[in-house]
Order: C-alpha cells, then sequence, then structure tokens
C-alpha cells in the first residue's frame, strides 16, 4: 500500500481534460488516454466529472479474465493488462461496471489505467492528479483522507460521502459522491 | 426440529456481507491474479524449461560420441603389455587356469584345447557379467548363473542369454611359457 491514495471530489470537474492530456504522457501508455471526462447531463447543463479506473479492491475486470493478464499490483492498483499474456477476447471490457477497459484493435491488446504505477509506487502523484488545475483528481495522504470524510459526513447520518459506502465494493481510488457538498461553499 | 434447524442457516446466510467475497477467494495458482503471487514457473516457462533440458542433455551426450568415434577411427589395435601366463607344461590337454589380464581386475582363462593349441578369453560373462568357468566334459565354457554356453574355439555364445561372444586374449608362445599380448576388439 502507497501512503497517499487517489480521492475524486467529482462536482469540481469544469471539464478542461487536462487528466486526458497528462494520461497520454505517461510512460508506457503509448499516446493514448486511458481515462474519461464525460457530460453528466448532457445537453441540460455544461457539468462534467472525470471517470477514472477505481482500481477495485476486488476487481470484476481481472477476475473476468480468462488468462490472468489483469494483475494486481502490491499497492492495489490494478494493473493494465500484460502484453504477452493478454489474449484480446475483451471479457474485461464487459465484466468492468465503469466501462473502463479499452480496447486496442490493432495491437489485439486490452490497456486501462494502471494508476501510473511507475508514479505511485514511489508515492509520487499519478500524471492526471498532478495537472488537474481544479483539485478534482487529488493525491491525498491516509490522514488529508480522513479528514475529507469527516468534513463530508452529513447529518443525516447515513450519507457519508467516501467511506464505506461505495458504487460497487471497495475500491482503492476514493471518490466523493457527486451533489454530497451541495450548499457548502468551496474555495479552490 | 430438523426442519427450523435448515431454516436458521439459510438466514443467517442472507445477512452475510457478499462484498469482496464474491464470486470466492481466489487464493491459488491457477487463478492468480496479484502480482506479487505470480507463479515463477508458469504454463509456457514450464514447457521452456522442458525444451531447454532437453537441449541442454543432447548437448551434453556430445563428448561421449566424440569418445566413441575416436574410439572407433583408431586403426590399429589398443597397445596391451606383454604378460607372462604359464608354462604351457604345467597345463595338461583340457586344463584351464585363471589369471587377469590386461589388469588385474579383468580375470581371463585360459585352455589348453590340444597339444599345441591355447586359448584365452576374458571370462565375465557377456550378459550379465558372472565369471564363466570351463566344462571339461562338455568342453563348453559355461556360465551358471543363466546357463549361457560359449564355443571354445571362436568364443562365441552358442546357447543362453548372451548375445556377444567372449572378448579374446591374444596369445603368443614363446620357449615354452604361454604370454598374452592382446585383447581383441569386438566387431558387431
Ligand atoms: S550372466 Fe552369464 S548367462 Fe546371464
Amino acid at each position: 500500500m502507497t501512503k497517499s491514495v487517489l480521492y475524486l471530489e467529482l462536482d469540481n470537474c469544469i471539464g478542461c481534460r487536462s487528466c486526458l492530456a497528462a494520461c497520454t504522457q505517461c510512460g508506457g501508455h503509448d499516446e493514448k488516454y486511458r481515462n474519461y471526462v464525460v457530460d453528466v447531463n448532457p445537453l441540460v447543463d455544461t457539468q462534467t466529472m472525470p471517470l477514472m479506473c477505481l482500481h477495485c479492491v476486488n476487481p470484476a475486470c481481472a477476475r473476468s479474465c480468462p488468462a490472468q493478464a489483469i494483475q494486481i499490483h502490491e499497492t492495489g492498483a490494478v494493473l493494465s493488462a500484460r502484453v504477452e499474456k493478454c489474449i484480446g477476447c475483451q471479457n474485461c471490457t464487459i465484466a468492468c461496471p465503469y466501462g473502463i477497459p479499452k480496447f486496442d484493435v490493432e495491437q489485439n491488446l486490452m490497456y486501462k489505467c494502471d494508476l501510473c504505477i511507475e508514479r505511485t509506487q514511489h508515492d509520487i502523484p499519478p500524471m492526471c492528479a498532478s495537472v488537474c488545475p481544479t483539485n478534482t483528481l487529488q493525491w491525498l495522504t491516509k490522514e488529508q483522507l480522513a479528514m475529507k470524510k469527516e468534513q463530508n459526513v452529513l447529518d443525516n447520518g447515513k450519507w457519508i460521502a467516501s467511506s464505506d459506502h461505495y458504487l460497487e465494493n471497495e475500491t482503492n481510488v476514493h471518490i466523493s459522491l457527486p451533489g454530497i457538498l451541495q450548499k457548502k461553499q468551496k474555495l479552490f | 426440529m430438523e426442519h427450523d434447524h435448515h431454516k436458521d442457516k439459510t438466514n443467517e446466510n442472507k445477512t452475510i456481507n457478499k462484498n469482496n467475497t464474491v464470486p470466492f477467494a481466489e487464493d491459488n495458482f491457477t487463478h492468480n491474479i496479484k502480482q506479487l503471487q505470480e507463479r515463477k514457473l508458469d504454463r509456457r516457462g514450464f514447457m521452456k524449461t522442458l525444451v531447454g533440458a532437453a537441449g541442454v542433455f543432447a548437448v551434453s551426450t556430445l563428448p561421449w560420441g566424440a569418445l566413441a568415434m575416436r574410439e572407433l577411427s583408431r586403426d590399429g589395435e589398443k597397445q596391451y603389455a606383454e604378460k607372462e601366463i604359464v608354462k604351457l607344461d604345467d597345463v595338461k590337454v583340457g586344463e584351464a587356469v585363471q589369471f587377469t589380464y590386461p589388469s588385474e581386475h579383468h580375470t581371463a582363462l585360459l585352455i589348453r584345447t590340444g597339444e599345441q593349441d591355447v586359448v584365452a578369453y576374458q571370462n565375465a560373462c557377456t550378459h550379465l557379467l558372472c565369471p564363466v568357468f570351463w566344462d571339461k566334459g562338455k568342453e563348453k565354457l559355461v556360465c551358471p548363473c543363466h546357463h549361457g554356453f560359449f564355443d571354445v574355439t571362436t568364443g562365441q555364445p552358442t546357447a543362453g542369454p548372451p548375445q556377444r561372444p567372449l572378448p579374446q586374449i591374444t596369445l603368443t608362445v614363446k620357449q615354452g611359457t604361454v604370454y598374452a599380448t592382446g585383447v581383441k576388439r569386438y566387431e558387431t
């Protein structure tokens, strides 16, 4: 486990897509980006949010892989498919609940966010988090994450952002639930 | 009672949190997705090791082939030291004496088959190396282990399991004394 974790504050996103540009520059990414920025309500408003691999503790993509090409790094990051193992069956693209794994038809190879493993295993923030201008993507220590969680406790005693309520099982990347900070004034 | 017990159990199962336990903990070799627990010797590695080992064994037989080549391509017989065996008068016709030639580990038999005729063979049976003895009555060399019989004039096997002749020792008689001068090479 690294000292820090990736934390997404989804409603900070302004849709600048710096994270995509940064992603293409990461070593080994072959100048292709591996994350998405999506419109939350297309044609209704301009709110966007990044869609990143959440690096599940129990990753559906890796479990669905018949060749065990997707491996979990010791830091918990779910790595991109290993070139020599991937058989190009695309099971993972279907298994992932977020649609993260992408498929390279030319190379017959799946590729997905590996949390810039060469950086994050030495506790350097991933490319996307290091360029995000609005702190949507943050590289936080465990203590900072705990502070965030504390801030985000709502008084209904139920909804707690980025705590034990995960979208799909437990993940290594933590996110704040969109809209949870409504009515809070935020200063970037 | 039996029925109630069953009911309790199913209820119990429902309350178990299946997060991160579904489908099951895959802590095994064939479905390992943890990079740290990657098998050192996977299927391909095993096959490579197999082929590599076969190659190493194949190459390591070459020196023996070279030795055999050298042995076979040598034109003349090997040089053996001349060795005095026995005085001809000390052996009656139809009798045999034991001696060793060329080294003391190679036991041999000298048989006087006629007034002037003597033959000698290394007497380790060509089947499984039992000591062959001279049967005066049958006028044959006999191996007691599995009833192997050898012709006394040629050393060829005549009955029993042995397939190859006994190695003949060449002799010369000088002034009533028999000398061993060499061992005939086995020709197929
Ligand atoms: S050892 Fe001589 S016959 Fe078997």
